[in-house]
Order: structure tokens, then C-alpha cells, then sequence
């Protein structure tokens, strides 16, 4: 589903991503690991070309993402390309970023409405079964300040989920919030990843990528280090850098 | 005490020594041809801020568009028309017929064109007018705009983008909405100070209010007397408008603020129950003594 080979990005000098090879297959979950600034955020969004890449190359499903071949070099597509391509990934952030100024239900119906172009009452239809879902069937018609920040979390899965993407990006779905509320985030996950779909996710919880990880990636100053079967990987690392961030997070 | 003695004295000056024809300012203050002028002052001030507004927001987004070509047409226009005189711009759109005497629409160097009107007859007085404010006041209300845009969070803009949307249904969708909360309090002022540089249409011989006193004021030579009444019409008017930002401030701040500020007439009635109250019990009530024991 996903196929990076020898990704680079650099801000400026400062190189965040150094050769990231990495190859997802379709119903995976991969969780991504590291301490920050390890560049496992950035390479998260270079899959949705929220990042161009410098070098190497990203495709997802077979198709690079936000760059045709043009003989041996790479074009930037057009913005409407860019869409098209995004429009097949869904991605969840750290801080939620729900609309404000939309409801629960606008919020997740938005744009399937508007950029898959779909009639009101099916989107509507959809939207209403996604919130339910994730345990807010009666939250439909709230706004988000009206949400805890697990509430909008749930909130911001189903709206990334309406637009019934490929390939799931969960960049931090549960460090802000408060710990009694991680709980229903991750559960709305598992469920996810139980039905199939194919995710990346990174994250500090050791606990779900061990459970509900298929595969593990340790990164750390822009390489992935380490990665294998999250069993493995968590209760025997192989290298001494994976050794000592896991003693520290463990 | 001094101010308010300064201020009598002024008043006074001005009402009782300077000799002002009460009965004049009277006379005109509801006038025929002053109230046909407010409508023009009116109507002009509603127009230019209706092409400031819309094509302010255009030369907003094309100002972050990351097309460089875009920014930059956007740039030179905000440059231009903030860097020269309302009043010369306006000047210049009424003697556009001097340079431009036919509206032509072609391609430049090409036999491709369009013969139009003569530019006297399409650009009217009135409409260089409204060309004059309302080009100048675009350049003022796409940094007005872009402000609001800015305030924006950027993680709304990646989260629709990371919905497949493009760029403009983004802005138009998501950023413009929660950008308004920035943009309408200022938008306020730039309408109030419109109404009044409306009387610059003065040049361009528009009949509007100011014009209009003029006219009256060389016919009957009353200077001072018409002054009085085009300044109490447009110091009416933005009064009214300026009660009307007060409310509309006070909408957009709420969830932003905790307490809105009151309005004049809570602030009022809080005085007046304040006048009525029974004053503040003395922390220590003296002991009243019986006399002769």
C-alpha cells in the first residue's frame, strides 16, 4: 500500500529525514516510534504530500504521491492532482483540528459533500452511522468546544473516515489529551484496524502498537533503526539505540 | 474644572458670538436637495465599500497564493493604490476620457479588440467616484483580510487539505469563515471613515451631501451656516453606524471573551441603580451614648 524508498527532507540545513525505506501492505498497521525530532511525524506527512520530499521516492497504492515521472525526474502534480491523491488518505493530528465553526456532523460530511461531490442525504446518511460508530451518535449537532478532546478525537476519525480512504494517518492521535480519555481513541482504533484497514500510526502508546500493531518502526535522527514484529522489537530490540529509548518510555 | 470652563467659553463662542443664522441652518437641515445629497453620500459609501469588501478578500488570497505571479500582481496594486491620494485617484478616473477616450477590450498587440462606448458616457461622474473609493479602498481591506486570513490557524488549513480539498474551497470553506471574527470589527471603521471620505466625490461633481452644502453656500453665501448642517448630517450618520459596531464588535466577541463589555444602556441602568441605593452600611456604626447616668 505504501512504498517509500531512500526518502529525504531537509528544512533548510537541517536534514530531517536521511533514506527512510519502508514498505506497508494492505490491512497493516504500522506503528512508528522514536524520540522527537526523530522525523517519524515528518515522514508521516510527506505520504499526503502535506511535505514535499527532496529525494527518493513515495508512492501509495502503486502511485507516487504528489510527483509524476517524467523519464527519470520527478514533476510536482497540480494542485488538483495533489486532491485527488489526498482524497484517498485519510490523516488524524495531534490537536484534532476540527472545523470550529461547523457541528459534529458538518464537520465529518464537509468533504464528501464538497470534494467527492456526493448528494446531502448520502453523506448525511454516512456520517450520522461514522459518529455513531465511535460511541457520539448523540453528539451529531454539538460544535467541537462543545467535545472533550477525546470526544473530538473520535469526532476527527469519523470525519477522516467518511471520505472512505485506503490508507489511514494517525500522527499523535492521543498525546494531548488527558489520560482517562486516550482509552476510547485507541478503542475506535482497534476497531478500525480489526475491519481491515490499513493504518500508519504514531505514537508513545507501547501498549496498543504491541496489541494491535502488525509491524513496528523505530526511528531515530531521520533512519528507521530498528523494525520487525512489535513483540519482538518492544521485548527484544537488537540495537542499542532502540535498547535505550525503551528503557526511558517503558 | 479648567476643561469645562475651556468648553463653556467655546460653546459659547460659537453658539451665541459667532453669529450664526440659526434660522438658516434650520432651513436647510432638512432641506430637498441636502436629503437628496445624503441618499448620494449613502449610496456612494455603500457601493465603494461593496467593491472594497469583495475585491479586498480577492487580493487577499491571491496576496499568500504561492503562485508568485499572483502575489506579486497583488502586491503592486496594494502598493499602488494605498501609495496615492484617494482624492487624485478619484480625479483621475473622472478625466479618464482625456487619455482613454473609447473602452476598447483586446488583447494588447493584436488586431483583437472591441470597440466600446465612449468613456464619457460609460464612467459617469458618479461612477468615477465609486471607482475612485472603491479601487483605493480594496488595497486597504485586503491587508484588512489578510489579517483575519493569518489569524487562521494553520492546522485548519492542513486538516482540509488533508481532505482532498483545494486550495480555494479551503479558504472559502474552512479560513474566510474563522477569519471574520478579524475582519468585521476593522471593516466597521473602514465603512464609518468611508462616509466621510465620500464628500471627496466633491471633485468629481457628484451631487452628494457635501456638494450639495457647497452648491447652496455660493448661491446664498451662508458658508458657515451650510457647514453646520452637512457636519450635524454626517456626524449623525456615523453616529448611527458607530452604535451599529458597537453591537456587531460585541457579536463577534462572544466565546472569546468571558464577560461582554456592557452595552449603553445596561451601563445606564447600572448608574441609575447605583444613584438609587442605599449607601454602603459604615463598617463601624458610632455608639450613641444615653446621656446622664
Amino acid at each position: 500500500m505504501v512504498k517509500a524508498e531512500a526518502v529525504h527532507k531537509s528544512f533548510g540545513r537541517l536534514e530531517v529525514l536521511r533514506g527512510i525505506d519502508l514498505e506497508v501492505q494492505p490491512g497493516e498497521v504500522t506503528c512508528m516510534i522514536g524520540p522527537s525530532g526523530s522525523g517519524k511525524s515528518t515522514f508521516l506527512r510527506c505520504i499526503n504530500h502535506l511535505e514535499k520530499i527532496d529525494g527518493g521516492r513515495l508512492s501509495v497504492d502503486g502511485e507516487l504521491v504528489g510527483y509524476k515521472e517524467v523519464g527519470d525526474k520527478l514533476y510536482e502534480l497540480p494542485d488538483a492532482e495533489v486532491c485527488r491523491k489526498r482524497s484517498e488518505i485519510g490523516m488524524v493530528f495531534q490537536h484534532f483540528n476540527l472545523f470550529p465553526h461547523m457541528t459534529a456532523l458538518d464537520n465529518v460530511i464537509e468533504a464528501p459533500i464538497r470534494v467527492k461531490k456526493e448528494s446531502r442525504a448520502v453523506a448525511v446518511e454516512r456520517g450520522r452511522k461514522l459518529l455513531e460508530r465511535v460511541g457520539l451518535g448523540d453528539k451529531v449537532d454539538a460544535y467541537p468546544r462543545q467535545l472533550s478532546g477525546g470526544q473530538q478525537q473520535r469526532v476527527a476519525i469519523a470525519r477522516a473516515l467518511a471520505m472512505q480512504p485506503k490508507l489511514m494517518l494517525f500522527d499523535e492521535p492521543t498525546s494531548a489529551l488527558d489520560p482517562e480519555l486516550v482509552g476510547d481513541v485507541l478503542d475506535a482504533m482497534r476497531d478500525l484496524a480489526q475491519e481491515g484497514m490499513t493504518m500508519m500510526v504514531v505514537t508513545h502508546e507501547m501498549g496498543f502498537a504491541r496489541e494491535v500493531g502488525d509491524s513496528l518502526v523505530f526511528m531515530d535522527g531521520g533512519v528507521i533503526v530498528e523494525a520487525g514484529n512489535p513483540r519482538d522489537v518492544l521485548s527484544n530490540p537488537q540495537q542499542e539505540r532502540t535498547r535505550t529509548f525503551l528503557s526511558k518510555v517503558l | 474644572m479648567l476643561v469645562l470652563l475651556l468648553v463653556a467659553q467655546v460653546v459659547y463662542t460659537i453658539l451665541v458670538e459667532a453669529g450664526l443664522k440659526w434660522d438658516v441652518v434650520g432651513h436647510f437641515l432638512f432641506q430637498r436637495l441636502i436629503l437628496r445629497g445624503i441618499v448620494v453620500t449613502l449610496e456612494l459609501t455603500v457601493l465603494a465599500m461593496i467593491i472594497g469588501v469583495a475585491l479586498g478578500i480577492v487580493l487577499a488570497v491571491m496576496r499568500i497564493s504561492p503562485n508568485p505571479v499572483v502575489s506579486t500582481v497583488s502586491w503592486v496594486y496594494i502598493w499602488f493604490f494605498r501609495g496615492t491620494p484617494v482624492l487624485v485617484q478619484i480625479f483621475f478616473w473622472y478625466n479618464l476620457n482625456i487619455v482613454l477616450p473609447h473602452i476598447t477590450l483586446g488583447i494588447a498587440g493584436t488586431p483583437i479588440f472591441w470597440r466600446g462606448p465612449g468613456t464619457n458616457s460609460l464612467i459617469t461622474p458618479f461612477l468615477a467616484a465609486v471607482l475612485g473609493l472603491g479601487l483605493n479602498e480594496a488595497a486597504y481591506m485586503a491587508e484588512i483580510v489578510r489579517a483575519g486570513i493569518i489569524s487562521v490557524e494553520h492546522g485548519q488549513t492542513e486538516a482540509a487539505q488533508a481532505l482532498g480539498m483545494p486550495r480555494l474551497l479551503v479558504m472559502r470553506r474552512i479560513v474566510l469563515p474563522q477569519a471574520m471574527r478579524v475582519i468585521i470589527p476593522p471593516t466597521g471603521n473602514e465603512t464609518i471613515s468611508m462616509l466621510k471620505t465620500s464628500s471627496l466625490a466633491f471633485v468629481a461633481a457628484v451631487p452628494e451631501l457635501f456638494t450639495r452644502g457647497e452648491q447652496i453656500s455660493s448661491a446664498n453665501f451662508d458658508v458657515v451656516e451650510l457647514i453646520a448642517v452637512i457636519s450635524a448630517w454626517y456626524l449623525f450618520m456615523t453616529s448611527i453606524l458607530t452604535v451599529g459596531q458597537f453591537y456587531l464588535e460585541r457579536h463577534f466577541a462572544r466565546g472569546a471573551q468571558r464577560e461582554l463589555p456592557a452595552t449603553p444602556i445596561q451601563r445606564l441602568r447600572r448608574m441609575l441603580f447605583t444613584f438609587h441605593a442605599p449607601p454602603p452600611e459604615p463598617a463601624a456604626l458610632p455608639v450613641i451614648l444615653p446621656r446622664g447616668h
